[in-house]
């Protein structure tokens, strides 16, 4: 990267500043020409991303242009005296290589999930897990329970404020509570859990068996309002698969005004065994061959994002030291020289 | 959009093309119409700022959503910074020659643009939205007082108007007030990068995603670092790093007002 000089130099002076790195190897690689040139590798590796969006991972195309700049950075440190000598120089090339660094770090060990939670569940499991090759956090840990959540609707279905209470224990064992929303998450043991647009209704179902025990279980709907006109799914009951329908005979967010995510005044579910079709209001229940399905009744779940990056704030530090020591080195830069007489 | 903001927008109007045409046309008889160049451009961005307070208060929120909104308050920071780099700097009075013409086009573009109200996401309600887009108008503000030179220096190169630039600094004094204002530039899109990032964390659940106006971002902030270092090590000519300045402004002008409107990346807040 750049090896500016705080003021201009003649030639003698300038090869007494910089003499010749012993290695021509390191010479080459800590050559500005090589910036130049991995910096348009990095453009190319960015084009591409940007012109395979969703198709393929963004991260292998940024290795090589990123490695050679990470040796093109550090040669400079060793090589070039001026480093030394101007020192925002030096701590802004440091910072770039420890963003560079930091970045890479974090692409092995993030991981980005999504879940959902039942109102008055507990959080089971993370679910469409997308995770770099050495993360290994203590997901299996993370545990908190969804005590409801309140969403304010615009006119025009437009969402609004989403808060939601959760309660959980801390590393301590010390119960706690608190609201989050889409932007302020729920953080334990690093992971980040963000209210997300996807929400909507579960029935809670007990299952009375012939032979067992007594299980109590809930059926996620699809999200809501978006699959307003679906609210449809299957489930495993046994050794039978079910479909589960809720069936709601009024408009509970009106597009035309301001509104709020509600249960339903008025509901049923309808099961849909293979031999035939029970519909159910609260507390009803069915019996199958099997044994007794009661339907207990409506609530709601949350749909998180989920998303854990440790390197966060090291890359924060990093990125504003950077931009600190490139302004103090410009400062310095500028500073020889007025600005009225530049 | 209520009448009294309409018609405070439209004097604005009025006072940045008449700033623009006495600039252009000092340059072209080779008066010094600087005092009135700069009155009337300061009264533009007066006005402009105050029919932007008046729709924010009815709205309820700045002007950071529709296509007409983003230009008027890009159209407010090009006329604040160009006017205070010409009252600080009095040798490069001459190139609002050619910043008050892309000022003319921006304008022209809001008029021509829808003034109904934008949805004004939740995503949108944090600090961040003010400090990101802050800093973004700051940036683009400082390239653009760079590409005020640049086109200086390419027009003389061209053989336009040289007698009529001759009380412009040299090209290579100009280049280098160029460099100075983007280096100021690398550091203010820089600083907008990293808060949109710490935005996009809160707002999205993670603080980099690839999405369209981020990559395009990038790729201005990966042009601007290789003009600046090719400046360096090639010791290029004052013409060279005038496109490659035209280029930057380019592509982050293409970022600003072209991507934002095409994408449905969570930019817009429609999550």
């Amino acid at each position: 990267m750049s090896t500016e000089r705080e003021a201009p130099l003649a030639a003698g002076e300038l090869a007494a500043e910089n003499p010749p790195p012993k290695s021509r190897l390191l010479a080459l690689l800590a050559s500005l020409r090589l910036t130049l040139f991995s910096l348009l590798l990095l453009l190319a590796a960015v084009v591409y991303i940007y012109d395979h969006e969703g198709e393929a991972d963004a991260t292998l195309p940024l290795v090589l242009p990123l490695s050679l700049l990470s040796l093109n950075l550090l040669a400079a440190v060793l090589s070039n005296r001026t480093f030394r000598r101007q020192l925002p120089l030096l701590v802004f090339h440091l910072a770039l290589l420890a963003i560079i660094v930091l970045v890479a770090l974090g692409r092995l060990t993030y991981l980005r999930a999504t879940t959902e939670v039942v109102t008055g569940g507990e959080h089971q499991s993370l679910e469409r897990v997308e995770a770099g090759p050495w993360h290994s956090g203590a997901r299996d840990a993370l545990h908190f329970e969804s005590l409801g959540f309140r969403i304010q609707y615009k006119p025009g279905l437009q969402r609004d404020a989403t808060v939601n209470q959760v309660r959980w224990r801390d590393e301590a064992g010390i119960p706690r509570t608190a609201e989050i929303g889409d932007q302020v998450p729920l953080v334990i043991r690093g992971y980040r859990f963000y209210t997300s647009s996807n929400k909507g209704f579960a029935a809670l179902f007990r299952w009375e068996p012939q032979q067992g025990e007594v299980q109590l279980g809930s059926v996620n709907f699809p999200g809501y309002p978006g699959n307003k006109d679906d609210q449809s799914t299957t489930w495993r009951l046994g050794t039978e698969e079910v479909r589960v329908r809720l069936n709601i005979p009024e408009q509970l967010i009106d597009p035309a005004a301001a509104s709020g995510f509600r249960l339903p005044d008025r509901h049923d579910v309808s099961v849909e065994f293979p031999w035939r079709v029970a519909t159910l209001k609260p507390g009803e229940s069915v019996l199958t061959p099997a044994g007794r399905l009661v339907y207990v009744g409506l609530t709601t779940w949350m749909g998180y994002n989920v998303f854990y990056d440790w390197t966060m704030p090291w890359l924060l530090a990093a990125c504003a030291l950077a931009v600190l020591a490139l302004a103090w080195h410009f400062w310095r830069k500028f500073a020889l020289k007025p600005w009225q007489a530049a | 959009m209520e009448q009294r903001e309409l018609q405070i927008l439209w004097v604005a109007v009025v006072a940045y093309v008449l700033s623009g045409v006495v600039a252009i046309f000092g340059v072209v008889l080779k008066k010094s119409p600087h005092r009135f160049v700069l009155g009337t451009l300061v009264l533009g961005t007066a006005l402009l700022s105050v029919s932007l307070g008046l729709r924010w208060e009815r709205l309820g929120h700045g002007p950071f959503i529709t296509m007409f909104e983003v230009l008027a308050s890009n159209v407010w920071s090009f006329g604040l910074i160009f006017a205070l780099a010409y009252w600080r700097y009095p040798p490069i009075r001459g190139t609002a020659a050619v910043v008050m013409p892309i000022i003319f086009v921006m304008l022209g573009w809001m008029t021509l643009s829808s003034t109904h109200e934008g949805h004004f996401p939740q995503t949108f309600r944090t600090p961040w939205l003010y400090i990101h887009v802050g800093l973004s108008k700051v940036f683009l503000g400082t390239v653009l007082v760079a590409v005020g030179m640049a086109g200086i220096i390419l027009l003389r190169r061209a053989g336009i108007g040289l007698s009529r630039f001759e009380k412009l600094p040299a090209d290579e004094r100009l280049d280098d007030l160029a460099y100075r204002f983007m280096a100021l530039g690398i550091i203010f899109q820089t600083l907008m990068l990293i808060s949109g990032a710490i935005w996009a964390q809160d707002a999205w659940g993670r603080y980099w995603a690839w999405d369209p106006l981020e990559t395009w971002s990038f790729i201005t902030w990966i042009m601007l670092a290789f003009a600046l270092h090719w400046r360096l090590t090639m010791k290029s000519s004052p013409a060279v790093g005038s496109w490659m300045i035209l280029g930057v402004f380019v592509f982050a002008f293409l970022t600003f007002f072209g991507v934002p409107f095409i994408s449905e990346s969570p930019h817009k807040g429609a999550v």
